[in-house]
């Protein structure tokens, strides 16, 4: 039965780990922007299908086609973005329905490009198995790309707190029209924003390719998983991303070990609805959800 | 062009079932020579959009060697419409059908969307034919234009079958929670502890991307001789690799629909190597019979790859459906009302996935599926022995 | 008084006209029982939206428990079927308040929170396998009675139905707008902290939107389920039940009583009949555009865009 918690411990760490960088993207504009964008899992999901591409088209290995996959993601994360700024009123709920149809409108897209066939890498490297001490099992996949994910979140963190544009965009979160004042572009800002959430997506899409399976339905399951770890991370917070990420990875492979694989999913929501009634501000938020 | 509309204009004024076909019929020459326009409700998008697709194909290399066939005789289309994967749509689409007078439907994918299609179907008084729905309450409900060439029953035998002849004493299904797999999963758990093979069973989620942990259970506290998998090619693959990591001491991984196809040993090839699933051909096919070559070389041509299953059985259905009609047609050079469900139920014919009756319900009694085995870079028949190809390998796993 | 005039004009043309000149087409009054289902939920949820200022991403989760609650009633119970739509609006109305503990959530988070629940209840129809049927759900469930020599059963009755639920819902809604309620509420919704100073108990108020919202949505639920005769919880509580009718009813105008009605004929009917029609496989991408477009061009929704058109005219002419 130990062996059993600890590996359903070093599985959830692991998944940890990925749920976090799908899920950074989402956070940080809605962190500057207040705007949840729902077609965040389909962008996660073109970097999946560009690193698809490259490998059927000229054999390369899911890493090599990062490059690609961020021009392209990066451009597609800053069209929605632009697509956003032209939206005059009432922006929280008005930008909500467009990102949806973006959403409606990348999955389509995938659909006719690449047809509803599952894909994943056959680069068998990334699926060999690492273990440690005997009772510890993964795939290198998800060991490189924990790792990816925990130094990208390092690395927004640091960026976030010790560069001048990170600095910007905080200000841009917490009062858009005080840092105007100082000199701050909003607009520029929140394209940053943008960018970067791009960037991360991709990253997080090479990743789903490598350690798991992509089909065009799988979008809308990663914005989802998204969400819920933003809110329970509380208000664009990068330390909570992670451990909120990590709470829901933990819990679901607990739940599998412990009582039955079908109520995984039961316990992530709980779990977010749990932390949300509970410490309503998120596990790192200082203000929030709750009405003043 | 205006005879056809001239024709929908009159037939509307008669019983539905007779303008379907009659509006079909007058589009052609005097002579006994035909056009007939059938209908497809299929998903085309949304979650089925694989599987609805892989039927589409099939129907299409029906609808083309038909058109072979009865050259100079008979000329066969499709209309179809995308469902979405949709209920509500499916039903709509199978209404559009009717009312552009197609003369039957084939198509359908997933019990719970083919349920209320195909009611809808019986209002219009059509026949509808399908291969996407294998709930036994499918043919429960009394309904005599509803026909299928497959059922959970077979499927069921062929994996409790293949298990058996492989002598296993302990079984771990792993069982996706959706409505085909869990009905699957009910069946296959009771088969085989009524042969007293000892059963243990984990449903998962179709949300679950990491089986490691349910693969630990197995390998640590169930430690069967085989794991049974039934769900979607997603799942089999998590599940796979998620073993080759964890190397449980197995000594088969058996799966159901979706697994033992040419796809997968061409996309997945060192991960599925000795698994066994459904499979009504072998890959590449090496039949004997004509009618399988054929299909296969029409399908190559077509599409440029391999047929899997699903457009094997869109194929066959279709093929079934079109005979029926020309034979209605032709004993009297016009169709009338249930002569179509008639002709299906009176005749038993052979085809690729062996032969194929209609009872009063219109299962098909004789549906036993094949079990295939990817071996190297084929896929070959192991069961039953009557079809099979090639030897078991037993013990075979992929790590 | 040119007011009514309209009103009753739109109700002839709704139950004499449409099924009058439509009826024998059965996939188009089907479209069109789908768009009312849908326009039903994006009614409720706007009327949340609106007048309790609350955006929730979870309708799904009322809708699927009103379809399971009047399903389970009429097929192991046997109760009347339109006693037991009924009866799945109250079962959403009861569900609404466990989801109440997310009153107190400002904004996104409430509507993910509401989310959350509609994931939950799902978890809990595939569970509770002895009385939902689980994953292979419910098959053959009843359908509607005939009611006063109309068979509700048929196409043009289920439409009739269908309409008549969204009417009186609309009816409804108008009055509880037109209260000193819905005054207080949609000052409230302006600005929450100068109703509370002059008295209002806003979170009451919410709470009772709330749950006439989900009762609502409950018997469209349940209307659907008898509709198409099957449930199971990928259906039932499918996210789709949630975003159609939130693009409905943005689309037509969420602040207006008519507009998500309108708005769900409009969105529904235009992709299934023409984009459909034109690109039988890639209409939806056209509706993705759609939706983003009027987001961007006429923010306000279709109604009030109408509305500025009709003004205009009138202007016009009478310059």
């Amino acid at each position: 039965m130990l062996e059993l918690i600890l590996q359903a411990l070093y599985s959830g760490l692991l998944a940890g780990g990925y749920y976090a960088m799908i899920a950074l993207g989402l956070a940080l504009v809605f962190g500057t922007m207040r705007i949840i964008n729902l077609a965040h899992g389909e962008l996660v999901l073109l970097a999946a299908y560009v690193a698809f591409e490259m490998e059927r088209s000229f054999g390369w290995t899911p890493l090599a086609s990062i490059p690609v996959a961020l021009v392209v993601v990066g451009l597609t994360a800053l069209v929605i973005y632009l697509l956003i700024g032209r939206i005059r009123q009432d922006r929280e709920l008005n930008s909500l329905i467009l990102t949806f149809g973006i959403a409606i409108v990348l999955t389509n897209l995938i659909l006719m490009i690449w047809s509803a066939d599952i894909r994943s890498t056959s680069n068998s490297w990334f699926m060999d198995g690492v273990v440690l001490g005997d009772t510890l099992f993964s795939m290198r996949g998800e060991v490189i790309f924990c790792v990816i994910g925990v130094l990208l979140l390092a690395a927004t963190y640091w960026w976030l707190n010790h560069t001048w544009q990170g600095r910007a965009l905080r200000a841009v979160a917490s009062n858009r029209d005080a840092a105007k004042l100082m000199g701050v572009n909003p607009a520029r800002i929140e394209a940053l924003s943008f960018l970067v959430s791009g960037v991360l997506a991709t990253f997080a899409g090479v990743a789903v390719y490598t350690a798991s399976v992509v089909f065009p339905a799988v979008g809308h399951n990663l914005t989802i998983k998204a969400f819920v770890i933003t809110v329970l991370a509380g208000m664009g917070s990068v330390p909570g991303v992670l451990l909120g990420a990590v709470l829901i990875g933990v819990g679901e492979t607990l739940t599998t070990t412990l009582a039955k694989p079908s109520l995984q999913e039961l316990t992530g929501m709980v779990i977010f609805l749990l932390i949300l009634f509970l410490r309503p501000s998120g596990l790192f938020g200082r203000k929030g959800m709750v009405k003043k | 062009m205006m005879k056809r509309f001239t024709s929908a204009v009159l037939s509307k004024r008669r019983a539905l079932l007779a303008c379907c076909a009659v509006g079909a019929v007058m589009m052609a020459s005097p002579a006994m020579a035909a056009e007939f326009v059938l209908g497809s409700e299929l998903p085309l998008t949304g979650k089925l959009a694989r599987v609805g697709t892989g039927m589409s194909e099939g129907i299409a290399i029906a609808i083309d060697l038909a058109n072979a066939k009865y050259a100079g005789q008979h000329h066969f289309s499709v209309q179809t419409i995308d469902d979405e994967t949709n209920p509500a749509k499916a039903v709509a689409a199978v209404e559009k059908l009717a009312s552009d007078h197609v003369v039957a439907i084939t198509g359908g994918y997933g019990s719970n969307i083919i349920g209320p299609a195909s009611e809808a179907a019986a209002k219009a008084g059509l026949v509808y034919m399908t291969s996407g729905g294998v709930a036994p309450e499918l043919t429960q409900r009394g309904l005599d234009s509803f026909f299928r060439i497959n059922n959970a029953d077979g499927y069921g035998k062929a994996m409790v079958g293949l298990i058996e002849t492989m002598g296993a004493k302990s079984v771990a299904i792993l069982y996706s929670n959706k409505e085909a797999t869990a009905a699957m999963a009910t069946y296959v758990q009771k088969a085989l502890t009524d042969k007293g093979i000892k059963i243990t069973s984990h449903e998962f989620d179709d949300t679950t991307t990491d089986f490691k942990p349910i693969m630990n259970k197995v390998k640590l506290q169930d430690r069967p001789e085989v794991v049974a998998m039934i769900g979607y090619e997603n799942d089999y693959i998590g599940i796979l690799r998620a073993g080759a990591v964890l190397k449980p001491d197995v000594k088969a991984m058996v799966g159901v629909w979706s697994l033992a196809t040419a796809q997968m040993n061409k996309e997945f090839h060192d991960q599925v190597q000795g698994v066994y699933g459904t499979s009504p051909l072998p890959y590449p096919v090496v039949f004997k019979g004509g009618e399988a070559q054929d299909f296969a070389a029409a399908y190559m041509n077509k599409y440029n790859r391999e047929p899997d299953y699903l457009q094997q059985f869109g194929y066959v259905q279709t093929m079934l459906l079109i005979d029926a009609i020309a034979r209605a047609h032709d004993n009297d050079g016009k169709i009338e009302a249930g002569e179509i469900a008639r002709e299906l139920r009176a005749t038993t014919t052979p085809t690729m996935i062996g032969d194929v009756t209609f009872d009063k319900n219109g299962d098909n009694p004789n549906f036993t599926h094949r079990m295939g085995q990817h071996q190297g870079d084929r896929v070959e028949l192991v069961w039953p022995a009557n079809a099979a190809t090639a030897k078991m390998n037993y013990p075979a796993v992929p790590w | 008084m040119k007011h009514r005039m309209v009103v009753l004009v739109a109700l002839v043309l709704a139950y004499g006209a449409v099924p009058l000149l439509l009826g024998s087409m059965d996939y188009v009054m089907s479209l069109i029982i789908a768009a009312l289902t849908i326009g039903g939920v994006a009614l409720a949820w706007a009327l949340l939206g609106n007048l309790g200022g609350l955006v929730s991403f979870g309708h799904a989760a009322f809708f699927g428990v009103g379809a399971y609650t009047s399903a389970i009633l009429v097929v192991d119970h046997h109760w009347p079927v339109l006693l037991a739509m009924v009866a799945g609006g109250v079962g959403a109305a009861v569900a609404s308040v466990a989801t109440m503990p997310a009153l107190r959530l400002r904004g996104p988070y409430f509507a993910l929170a509401i989310l959350a629940y509609g994931h939950i209840f799902r978890i809990l129809a595939v569970e509770a396998t002895s009385l939902t049927g689980g994953a292979a759900g419910m098959l053959s469930i009843p359908g509607f009675p005939t009611l006063l020599g109309i068979n509700l059963a048929s196409k043009t009755g289920a439409y009739a139905l269908i309409l008549t639920i969204v009417l009186l819902f609309a009816w409804l809604y108008g009055l509880i707008r037109r209260s000193t309620y819905g005054l207080a509420l949609r000052a409230m919704h302006d600005s929450e902290l100068a109703t509370r100073v002059v008295g209002v108990p806003s979170t009451h108020l919410k709470a009772a939107m709330l749950v006439i919202s989900a009762f609502m949505t409950g018997v469209v639920g349940a209307f659907n389920a008898h509709q198409i005769n099957f449930l199971d919880p990928e259906y039932a509580f499918a996210s789709s039940w949630t975003v159609l009718p939130i693009a409905a009813a943005i689309f037509g105008g969420y602040r207006t009583v008519w507009g998500p009605v309108l708005g769900a004929l409009v969105v529904f009917l235009v992709d299934q009949l023409v984009f459909k029609e034109l690109m039988p496989s890639g209409h939806q991408l056209v509706f993705g555009v759609l939706l983003g477009g009027m987001v961007i061009l006429g923010p306000h929704g279709l109604l009030p865009l109408l509305g500025r058109w009709s003004k205009k005219e009138a202007s016009h002419a009478g310059a």
